[in-house]
C-alpha cells in the first residue's frame, strides 16, 4: 500500500459527521436521519442499485467446497497430506497436515449460466441465474470471533461500526417508525461476540443494529410493562409531553431537548408499526408454504427470511439474519451431518425469499447477500469434518443491481487459497457499498481526529459484480 | 460572513437531505473550513510544524484585566473573549440550580433534599461565595466523587471485565485497578504519580503491591483472543493496542495514523509510533502475581507448606494421574500452533532469544488455559481413579490456607530488552525515544534505584511524560477535567490535538489551567475547584438572547446544557428512590443490584442494556469523550421498562411513607426529589388534578391488576414515572 488512502478527506462527504458536531450534539441528527423520507434522501454517490439489503449469514462457517465450488481434484487425493506445493495456512484446530477429505456431494450445473451448485442446496439452485457467486472470497480472522468481526465491520479487532451501521450512518432511514438497521437470528443461541456485531463501534448508537423477534414484542422494550393499560400509559405520555414543552420554552436552541421529545413520538409510532410490521398471519397460506413455514424443518429460517421481506418492503434499509445462531456451522466434525441439517433448514426459505421478491418487483433493488465468516478447509478434521478456511472460500450476491448467472473468481484445484481474482472482506463490503450507491472511501466519520472508512481505507469495487 | 454561513448550512442541508431540522447555527464556526487541514510535505519535520500550538511551551502570560471584580483568573480569559464580540456572562444560576449542577458533575448523583436546602440556607447566611466554595470542598471531599470521576479514566483506558472475543471470558481481577483510580481520585494522589505509577509501578515501587501490581492493570486492559494460534501476530497486536492507547490518553495526539506512515497532516513520525512501542517491548503479561505484602506472602506460603504436609499421600496420588494428562494437554494445545510457533514452545528457555521468549509466554497461556479445564482430558479410568482421591482430599479442603488476592498485571520480561524493528522498508532497529516533534533524541535510559530484572524502560517513559517540560500531557488532562465540567474541552478534540482536531477556543486560558496543575503539585481537586468556584461555572445556563438569537454557548455565554450520561442517568434514578446502596466499591454487580453504576460489571459482549443504550463506550479503544444520542429505543426503555417501572413503584411508596396519603403534600416530595426544587403553585394544581383522574382511570380498570395496591399510589406511581422521563431530570441546566 504504497498511497495509503486513509489520509484523504474530503468535506463534503463527511458532512454528516461535520454537521453531528456544528449541531452540538448528535440529538438533532439522529432525528434527521430517522425523519428523511424517501425523496429527501439522495446522499447516495451515485446511482443506487441496491436500496436494501438483506445479509444472510451463515453463522460458523460452511464448506464452499461442499456447495459451490467443486473440487474433483480434492477426491482424487483424498487421504493423502496436502501436497507440498500448497502454502501451509494457520489454522484454527493445526490441521494443516490432516489427510484430505473428500467431497461426498453430487455436483450439477443449473440453469441458463450453468453455475455449479452441489445436491445440498436444491432449491437455491433454481435461482442459479440470479445468483453472482464470489468464489475467491479470503478474509484475516482464523478464528469465528475475528472473522465474524471482519465480516461485519471490516476488522478482526473489535471496536468499528458494523457495515449496517455505516449504511444507516450515509444513508439514514427511510421508515421513521422502523429502525434503519434490524438483525435477527434463528435460534436464541448466543451469536458469537454478541451485539457488538451489530454495533455501532465509535459512531453514535444511534447507528446501531436493533436486534428483532417474531412475536407480539418484536424490539426490547415495545409494550408498557405488566399492568400498564395504553390507557394509563397515555395519560402519562401527554403528562411528560406538557412537561418537556414547558422545560424546552426558555431554552428553544437546543435542538436536543426538541430531538429528545420528538423521539418519544417516534416511539410511539413504533409501537403501533412494529408489531403489524412482523405480523407473518396477514401474508397468505400460499406465500408461508413458499417460505417452507408449514414444516417444522425450514418453519424457523422461513419466518425470519418472510419478516426480512416485509421489513424491506417497508424501506427497512438493512436487514441482517444470522443463521445457525450459536456457530452451529462450524463443522469441526461429522460434516456430513451438520451441514445436511443446515443447509435443509435454509435452502427452502432462501430460496423462497428470492422468489417472493421478485415476484414483487423488490429484487432490483433489495441485494441479497448470502455466506459465512470463512469456509472450510479441504483438510480433514477428527476424520469426518473440516477446520476453519479464511484464505479462501465462498459468498453470493443477488438482486439489487448484481449480474447474476456468474462465478467470479477462483481458489485453487483444492478449494485452500484464492487464487484468480481474489475478493477480501475489504472488497466485498466496498462492492455492497458500491451498489447502495456510495463510494467507500468517500464515507468517512471522524473518530479521535482520524478519518475512518467502512472499509478500513483498503478494498475495491468489484466490477464485474455489477449488472 | 453570517451569510455565507447560512447558505452552506443551506446547501449542506440540501446535500444530507435535512432541510427542516434545526440545529444551533452559530456553532458553524468559520475555522472549520478556512481551516483545512494541509497534508505535510514528506520528510523530516520543519521548524514551521514545530510552531503548531500544542507543542509549544505553555503560555506563559497572566490574565487579562477584564472587570476589577474578577478573583477567579478563569473568569477574565472567558470575559475576555466574550467582550471581543460584545457580549457577556450570563447572570448566576439560581442556588437550586448550582447545587443539583455542582452535585451531579462533582459526584454524579443528584443533591438529596436535605443539601438543597442546606445550599440555600448558606447562600443566604454565609453569601453566595463563601457557600459554593464550601460546597465544591464538601463535594470534592465526598468518596462519591472519585466514583464519578473514575469513570473519565476508565472510558480514557477502555476498562472492563471482560476479554472482547468469541470467549467473553471475565477478568475477576480487574476491578481492583479500578478500586485503585476511585481511590486514587479521592485521595487527590497528584497527576504525575498517577500516570507513573499505571505507567512503571513496577518499576518504581516494586515493594507496593497497589501500585506495583495494579496500577500497572493499565497495560492490560486490551482485547484478548484465548485460542489465537497465530501467537506472532497476536503478540503485535498487543503492542500496538498499548501504544494506541498510550498516546491517546497521556499525549492526545492521533499517533495511531503513524503505525503504518509518516502521520499525513501533523510533525508524527512512523519512526514516533515505533520509538513509543520500544518502551513497551519488554513487556510480558502476569497473572500468577499476588496483591499482598512479602510479609503476607511469607506467612501464606508457610501455612501452605504446613497443610500441604498433612495432605500429601492425597496430593502425591492426585498428582501421579494428573501429571501425565497435563503433559497430554500440552501437546494437544501446542500441536495446534503453526510450526514455528511449536518449535518455540519445545525450544528450553535458554535458547530462546528475548522476543521469542515472549511470544512462547503469550502462546503458553494456550496451555494454561488447557490446565485450568483439565478434567475435560482425562480417560474414562482416569476420571474413576481420581474421583475417590479427590473425595478424600475434601476432608481436608476446610483447613487449606485461602489463596492470596491475585492481580492483573505487567511485567518486564527481564533486564534486556528485545530489538524492535521498523515493520517495512530496512526494518531499522528502534530504540524508545519521546515524539520526534519535541526531541528528537532517543530516550536515555536511567536504571538507578530501580529493580534488577527489569529494563526501567517505562520508568524512561513516565518520567517524560510528567516532565512538566512536556507541555502536552498537562494540557491534555486540564482539558478532560474542563470538558467534564462544561460538556466540550476547551479543545473540543481531547483525544486529538493535531491539525485535524479543532483548535481550543480559549488557548491561553488552557494554558494557564496546565500551569495551575502543575503549580499546585498535580493536585486534580485544585483545577476543579477553581472552575467550580468560577463566574463561568456558577452562571446561569444559556437562553435565548433577548432579540430572539442563540447564544454563543463555545464562547460559554452561559451554562452549556447537558444530559446526564448513561451512569449519572441510572444512578440518578436509584438514588431518588431512595434505593441506592452505598459505598464502598470491591468487585462488580450485576446490573439488577442496586448499587452505583461504576460498580456494574461490564461485559464487552454482553452490555447493560440502559447504560448502552444512553451511549456507555463499549471499550474496545480509548474514548475522550461520550457520544450523546437521542434515540427511540431510550424513549421506549424509558417508557415501558420494568427497571423504570420499578422505579417510579419504589418513589411512589417511599414518597408516600415520607409525606403520607395528602396529595399537595406528595407531589412537593416528589418535585424536591426527582427535580431538585419545590413545585410552582400551578405545577402542584396540575399535578393534584393528574392524580385525581388517574385514580379514577384506574378504578374503572381490570381490578384483577390493581387490586394489590391502592389505585392512589398507583396514580402517585404515574406522576413518579413522568418527572422520572422528564427532560428537566435528564438534563443539567
Amino acid at each position: 500500500m504504497n498511497d495509503p488512502r486513509c489520509h484523504r478527506i474530503d468535506p463534503l462527504v463527511s458532512r454528516r459527521d461535520f454537521l453531528a458536531r456544528a449541531g452540538g450534539g448528535f440529538g438533532a441528527m439522529a432525528l434527521a436521519g430517522m425523519l428523511r423520507t424517501t425523496a429527501a434522501a439522495p446522499a447516495a454517490h451515485h446511482r443506487r442499485r441496491a436500496k436494501r439489503v438483506i445479509f444472510l449469514f451463515m453463522e460458523g462457517g460452511p464448506s464452499h467446497i461442499d456447495l459451490f465450488d467443486p473440487k474433483p481434484e480434492l477426491n482424487r487425493l483424498a487421504g493423502q497430506r496436502l501436497p507440498g506445493s500448497f502454502v501451509r495456512p494457520i489454522t484454527a484446530m493445526g490441521e494443516a497436515n490432516s489427510p484430505l477429505l473428500a467431497c461426498k456431494r453430487e455436483w450439477r450445473q443449473h440453469g441458463q449460466s450453468g453455475l455449479w451448485i452441489s445436491n445440498w442446496l436444491p432449491h437455491t439452485a433454481r435461482h442459479a441465474d440470479d445468483l453472482c457467486i464470489l468464489r475467491s472470497c479470503w478474509a484475516d480472522g482464523i478464528n469465528h470471533s475475528s472473522g465474524i468481526c471482519q465480516m461485519n465491520t471490516g476488522s478482526i479487532l473489535a471496536g468499528r461500526p458494523s457495515l449496517g451501521s455505516w449504511v444507516n450512518y450515509a444513508l439514514g432511514s427511510e421508515n421513521a417508525n422502523l429502525p434503519a438497521f434490524v438483525v435477527m437470528q434463528d435460534a436464541q443461541a448466543v451469536v458469537v461476540n454478541g451485539a457488538r456485531n451489530w454495533g455501532a463501534g465509535f459512531m453514535p448508537a444511534t447507528y446501531q443494529g436493533v436486534p428483532f423477534a417474531s412475536g407480539a414484542e418484536p424490539v426490547a422494550n415495545l409494550r408498557p410493562g405488566i399492568g400498564v393499560s395504553a390507557e394509563r400509559q397515555s395519560a402519562r405520555l401527554s403528562l411528560l409531553e406538557q412537561l418537556n414543552r414547558e422545560h424546552a420554552g426558555p431554552r428553544a436552541h437546543q435542538s436536543d431537548l426538541d430531538a429528545r421529545i420528538r423521539a418519544y413520538e417516534l416511539a410511539s409510532r413504533m409501537q403501533m408499526e412494529a408489531p403489524e410490521a412482523v405480523d407473518i398471519g396477514r401474508e397468505t397460506e400460499a406465500t408461508q408454504r413458499l417460505y417452507g413455514i408449514d414444516r417444522p424443518e425450514t418453519a424457523s429460517m422461513g419466518r425470519l427470511c418472510l419478516l426480512a421481506r416485509r421489513l424491506v418492503e417497508r424501506d427497512v434499509r438493512f436487514v441482517q439474519i444470522y443463521h445457525g445462531a450459536g456457530n452451529r456451522w462450524d463443522a469441526h466434525s461429522g460434516i456430513e451431518k451438520n451441514h445436511s441439517d443446515l443447509c435443509l433448514s435454509q435452502d427452502l426459505p432462501v430460496a423462497g425469499l428470492i422468489a417472493d421478491l421478485k415476484s414483487r418487483g423488490l429484487l432490483d433493488d433489495t441485494l441479497v447477500i448470502w455466506g459465512g465468516e470463512f469456509g472450510r478447509t479441504p483438510m480433514s478434521e477428527k476424520g469426518d469434518g473440516r477446520d476453519h478456511n479464511p484464505t479462501g472460500f465462498t459468498m453470493w450476491l443477488a438482486g439489487g443491481g448484481v449480474r447474476g448467472g456468474q462465478a467470479i473468481g477462483a481458489t485453487d484445484d483444492l478449494g485452500l487459497h484464492a487464487v484468480d481474482e481474489r475478493i477480501h472482506v475489504h472488497d466485498l463490503h466496498a462492492t455492497i457499498l458500491w451498489l447502495m450507491g456510495l463510494d467507500h472511501s468517500s464515507v468517512i466519520y471522524r473518530h479521535q481526529g482520524r478519518p475512518e472508512r467502512p472499509t478500513v481505507n483498503e478494498g475495491d469495487v468489484v466490477r464485474k459484480v455489477i449488472g | 460572513m453570517a451569510s455565507l454561513h447560512r447558505s452552506l448550512v443551506k446547501l449542506l442541508s440540501l446535500l444530507c437531505g435535512v432541510a427542516g431540522v434545526v440545529w444551533a447555527e452559530t456553532e458553524v464556526r468559520r475555522d472549520d473550513w478556512s481551516n483545512l487541514p494541509r497534508l505535510r510535505a514528506k520528510g523530516p519535520i520543519r521548524d514551521v510544524e514545530r510552531q503548531w500550538w500544542a507543542f509549544q511551551p505553555l503560555y506563559p502570560g497572566n490574565p487579562p484585566r477584564v472587570s476589577v471584580g474578577d478573583v477567579n483568573p478563569i473568569d477574565s480569559w472567558v470575559r475576555a473573549s466574550l467582550g471581543a464580540v460584545h457580549r457577556t456572562l450570563s447572570p448566576e444560576a439560581e442556588p437550586q440550580v448550582l447545587v443539583r449542577r455542582m452535585t451531579l458533575d462533582v459526584t454524579g448523583l443528584p443533591p438529596s433534599p436535605e443539601s438543597v436546602q442546606a445550599f440555600e440556607t448558606a447562600c443566604s447566611t454565609v453569601g453566595r461565595d463563601a457557600a459554593v466554595a464550601a460546597l465544591a470542598d464538601q463535594l470534592l471531599a465526598s468518596p462519591a466523587y472519585g466514583e464519578r470521576w473514575a469513570r473519565l479514566w476508565l472510558d480514557l483506558v477502555r476498562y472492563a471485565e471482560s476479554d472482547g472475543y468469541r470467549v467473553d471470558d471475565e477478568r475477576p481481577n480487574a476491578w481492583r485497578y479500578r478500586s485503585w483510580v476511585v481511590d486514587a481520585l479521592n485521595r487527590d494522589m497528584p497527576y504525575d504519580e498517577f500516570v507513573q505509577a499505571q505507567l512503571a509501578g513496577d518499576e518504581l515501587w516494586p515493594d507496593d503491591p497497589l501500585r506495583a501490581r495494579v496500577a500497572t492493570a493499565y497495560l492490560r486492559h486490551g482485547i484478548y483472543e484465548y485460542n489465537n494460534r497465530d501467537a506472532r501476530a497476536q503478540w503485535h497486536t498487543i503492542l500496538n493496542d498499548i501504544t494506541d492507547v498510550t498516546a491517546d490518553v497521556f499525549l492526545g495526539v492521533g499517533l495511531q495514523c503513524a503505525r503504518c506512515h509518516d502521520h499525513k497532516y501533523d510533525p508524527l513520525l512512523q519512526k514516533d509510533y515505533y520509538r513509543l512501542q520500544a518502551f513497551f517491548a519488554p513487556l510480558i503479561t502476569r497473572d500468577d502475581l499476588t496483591v499482598s505484602v512479602p510479609a503476607e506472602e511469607a506467612a501464606h506460603s508457610a501455612a501452605l507448606s504446613r497443610w500441604s504436609a498433612t495432605a500429601r499421600p492425597f496430593l502425591d496420588a492426585i498428582e501421579a494421574i494428573e501429571g501425565p494428562v497435563r503433559v497430554r494437554a500440552a501437546d494437544d494445545a501446542i500441536s495446534k500452533f503453526p510450526e514455528d510457533i511449536q518449535a518455540l514452545l519445545r525450544k528450553p528457555r535458554g535458547q530462546r532469544t528475548v522476543l521469542e521468549h515472549q511470544i512462547a509466554e503469550l502462546a503458553h497461556k494456550q496451555v494454561s488455559y488447557e490446565w485450568g479445564r483439565l478434567s475435560t482430558h482425562f480417560t474414562k479410568a482416569e476420571k474413576a481413579a481420581i474421583a475417590p482421591l479427590r473425595e478424600q482430599l475434601r476432608s481436608l479442603e476446610h483447613a487449606r490456607p485461602t489463596p492470596l488476592p491475585r492481580a492483573m498485571t505487567v511485567t518486564d520480561i527481564g533486564p534486556e530488552a528485545p530489538e524492535l524493528r521498523m515493520p517495512r522498508g530496512d526494518g531499522e532497529v528502534v530504540e524508545p525515544g519521546p515524539l520526534s516533534v519535541l526531541d528528537p533524541r532517543p530516550s536515555t535510559v536511567d536504571r538507578r534505584g530501580l529493580p534488577k530484572e527489569t529494563t526501567g524502560r517505562r520508568t524512561t517513559l513516565a518520567r517524560w511524560i510528567t516532565n512538566p517540560a512536556n507541555p502536552l500531557p498537562a494540557r491534555v488532562l486540564v482539558n478532560r477535567l474542563w470538558q467534564q465540567h462544561f460538556g466540550t474541552g476547551l479543545a473540543s478534540s481531547a483525544n486529538d490535538f493535531g491539525v485535524l482536531g479543532e483548535r481550543p477556543s480559549h488557548p491561553e486560558l488552557l494554558d494557564w489551567l496546565a500551569k495551575e496543575l502543575v503549580r499546585g503539585g498535580w493536585s486534580l481537586k485544585h483545577v476543579h475547584r477553581l472552575i467550580l468556584t468560577s463566574a463561568t461555572y456558577r452562571q446561569a445556563s444559556a437562553r435565548l438572547r433577548p432579540d430572539g438569537s442563540a447564544p454563543d454557548t463555545r464562547r460559554l455565554e452561559g451554562y452549556p446544557l447537558r444530559r446526564l450520561d448513561a451512569e449519572q442517568l441510572r444512578d440518578a434514578l436509584l438514588a431518588v428512590t431512595g434505593e441506592l446502596l452505598g459505598s464502598p466499591g470491591g468487585p462488580s454487580v450485576d446490573g439488577t443490584v442496586p448499587k452505583r453504576s461504576v460498580y456494574t460489571r461490564l461485559l464487552r459482549n454482553k452490555r447493560d442494556s440502559l447504560l448502552g443504550s444512553f451511549d456507555s463506550p463499549e471499550q474496545f479503544c480509548s474514548t475522550a469523550r461520550r457520544n450523546t444520542t437521542t434515540t427511540p429505543t431510550q424513549a421506549l426503555l424509558m417508557m415501558n421498562s420494568n427497571f423504570v417501572e420499578e422505579r417510579a413503584a419504589a418513589l411512589a411508596l417511599s414518597v408516600e411513607g415520607e409525606a403520607g396519603l395528602r396529595p399537595d403534600d406528595q407531589i412537593r416530595h416528589v418535585y424536591r426529589r426527582v427535580l431538585g426544587r419545590w413545585p410552582t403553585e400551578s405545577e402542584i394544581g396540575r399535578s393534584r388534578e393528574f392524580l385525581l383522574r388517574q385514580t379514577l382511570r384506574l378504578r374503572s380498570e381490570d381490578p384483577s391488576i390493581t387490586e394489590a395496591i391502592p389505585t392512589e399510589r398507583l396514580a402517585l406511581t404515574d406522576l413518579c414515572h413522568a418527572l422520572l422521563n422528564s427532560n428537566e431530570f435528564l438534563y443539567i441546566d
